[in-house]
């Protein structure tokens, strides 16, 4: 037991090393990895407690998701136009002292209850082997007693996802609408029997002067992005035009 | 008797690393002699017969180079990435399964390192780790080509990530349980359709999801035709480009052994692992990682690069919902199955 005890300490130790780190580190990316030490030394905690589950859960998203795209925002972003982290923004320090407090406040009162009553909670060791492992517990009872949990959770999720398609499409919906009727109007006027789409107004027309058409009669070609002129569609890919 | 079986499992962990560091300098070996003669060359046949003294000759050359580091790099990141990378590689070995166990000097040994019960996702988790030696080596070098790659790797890794996972949970599905030893036995039972009596590998019954996992692996592990982060002809050599000497060799070898790690654990989910007909034995899970590692070898020389934009659609667009097709199949049948439908 005492080994256990030791193996706490020092995990919790460097725990709060790589805690420390995340603020003081004035390079984001330092900070990125005193997080990710700091995440992993607490999934080897939950393995001292035999919550194997999540330890391994505690890696994959947090160390191996989360972080990772923080890092990787981090990297895309030039380090001069990153937000100064350590600027005298009082505002910033009152509320990151006082969200820290209520979380404390919250995770002592939760720990504190359980003392205070004395009495264990309903799953022993005991009644953890008796459905057969810690995983299998986890199992039965996120997706019996807590189901509504879970589907509000998934729902949010799923909600987030289509956010994030929705933000990360090059056109807005309704320029795609507006495309896909396009495609629909028959033109007889026009050799592809498509009318023309129009360009939006911000980009510079070929008749205002500034740009002359080269080499003979051939037409400026204006593009929005330049998968307008990827000849090969990627896998998956349909194109309208 | 716990501490015999915690001596007895570290000294079968520190064979069995000895045995994949060795494995790992012959795979280069390997790879380069059937690499030569898909090409119609000889390939390394200089040093000792047939060339068998190449990798030693490379180590040592590699050992002996000088170990830069760029002016502008990160200093402590670089020098500590391809070390985490080199040692978070071999740890996905700890978990496979070697035969089921044997009795020595009246104690039952297990022939594997550790049966952790959440198997199957501590090497995702690995996995996920593993990146961080790609990306902080990318970063910490100070060169665009480095970042650029990194950024293509980890965008790689983590959307394949995604697909490796997802194909696995048809495996969890049918044999009820996360620990590859029990992966394995619900493996050697029989599987009767009718007048045929098949082995219950888990290629017949979970087909996609072993394609989906032989095409992941190979992008999970930066290899050919996915190879993107060092595609040599874009990006110099990706995130590896500021590194020479052991530092570079680190990745090399990193690479490798995950090669020989995704080998065993794919001959291990879906082929059985040591069944195998006349006689079970570890001889089968060899012989079917090793048809694992030529495959890569093969793609290697068929294949040519997939562009990036096509690496990613592959991934999200045609791979990620295959893998949610087959795990809603999957669960149907084992509600019917079991006859909750």
């Amino acid at each position: 037991m005492s080994a256990q005890v030791a193996v706490f300490w020092l995990l919790a130790f460097v725990s709060l090393l790589g805690a420390l780190g995340v603020v003081v580190a004035r390079n984001p990316i330092h900070s990125a990895i005193g997080l990710v030490v700091s995440f992993i030394n607490v999934a080897a905690i939950y393995l001292i407690a035999r919550a194997e589950f999540l330890a391994v859960v505690q890696v994959i998203v947090y160390a191996g998701a989360v972080i990772v795209l923080i890092v990787f925002v981090t990297m895309l972003v030039h380090p001069d136009d990153l937000p100064e982290f350590h600027g005298r923004r009082p505002l910033r320090v009152v509320t990151g002292l006082v969200l820290g407090l209520a979380l404390l406040a919250e995770v002592s009162a939760a720990i504190l209850a359980r003392q205070l009553a004395g009495a264990p909670g309903p799953w022993t060791d005991q009644a953890v082997a008796a459905v057969g492992g810690n995983t299998r517990a986890l199992g039965q009872v996120l997706y019996s007693d807590y189901m509504l949990a879970i589907q509000l959770t998934a729902l949010l999720l799923l909600a987030a996802t289509i956010g994030a398609i929705a933000l990360a499409r090059p056109e807005a919906v309704s320029e795609r609408l507006a495309a896909a009727r396009r495609v629909l109007t028959i033109s007889l006027a026009h050799p592809r029997g498509v009318d023309q789409p129009e360009l939006p107004p911000a980009l510079p027309g070929a008749g205002d002067g500034r740009f002359k058409p080269a080499g003979g009669g051939r037409p400026i070609v204006l593009a929005r992005s330049a998968d307008e002129f990827t000849e090969q569609p990627a896998w998956g890919e349909w194109r309208t035009r | 008797m716990d501490w015999q079986r915690l001596l007895v499992s570290y000294l079968f962990g520190f064979v069995l690393l000895n045995i994949l560091l060795g494995l790992m300098a012959y795979m280069t070996w390997f790879e380069r002699r059937v690499l030569a003669r898909m090409q119609h060359r000889i390939g390394p046949n200089r040093t000792g017969p047939f060339g068998l003294l190449q990798p030693i000759a490379d180590g040592i050359k590699l050992l002996a180079k000088e170990d830069i580091v760029p002016a502008n790099a990160d200093r402590l990141v670089f020098l500590v990435a391809p070390v985490l990378s080199f040692a978070l590689a071999p740890l996905g070995a700890v978990v496979i399964p070697f035969g089921d166990s044997v009795s020595l000097f009246g104690l039952e040994i297990p022939l594997l390192v550790a049966d952790i019960n959440v198997a199957v996702l501590y090497v995702l988790a690995l996995g996920s780790v593993g990146v961080y030696g790609i990306i902080l080596g990318g970063y910490a070098s100070g060169n665009r080509y480095s970042l650029l790659g990194a950024l293509r790797s980890t965008a790689q890794v983590i959307s394949y990530e995604l697909v490796l996972g997802l194909s696995l949970v048809g495996v969890l599905i049918l044999s009820g349980s996360l620990s590859l030893l029990d992966i394995m036995r619900e493996q050697q039972r029989s599987l009767v359709i009718g007048p045929l009596t098949l082995p219950n590998w888990y290629i017949l019954s979970q087909p996609i999801a072993f394609a989906l996992f032989l095409i992941a692996a190979v992008a999970e592990t930066n290899r050919a035709p996915f190879d993107l982060p060092e595609a040599e002809t874009e990006l110099v050599a990706g995130y590896f480009t500021e590194y020479s000497g052991f530092r570079f060799s680190f990745y090399f070898l990193a690479e490798y052994i995950n090669m020989i790690v995704i080998s065993l654990l794919a001959a291990t989910l879906f082929l059985g692992g040591i069944d195998g007909p006349f006689a079970d034995g570890v001889w089968w899970l060899v012989l079917k990682a090793l048809f694992f590692l030529f495959f890569y070898v093969w793609l290697r020389a068929t294949l040519p690069r997939f562009r990036y934009d096509q690496l990613m659609g592959l991934a999200w667009k045609v791979l990620l919902p295959l893998a949610l097709l087959n795990i809603a199949i999957t669960g149907l049948v084992r509600l019917w199955g079991i006859g909750a439908l």
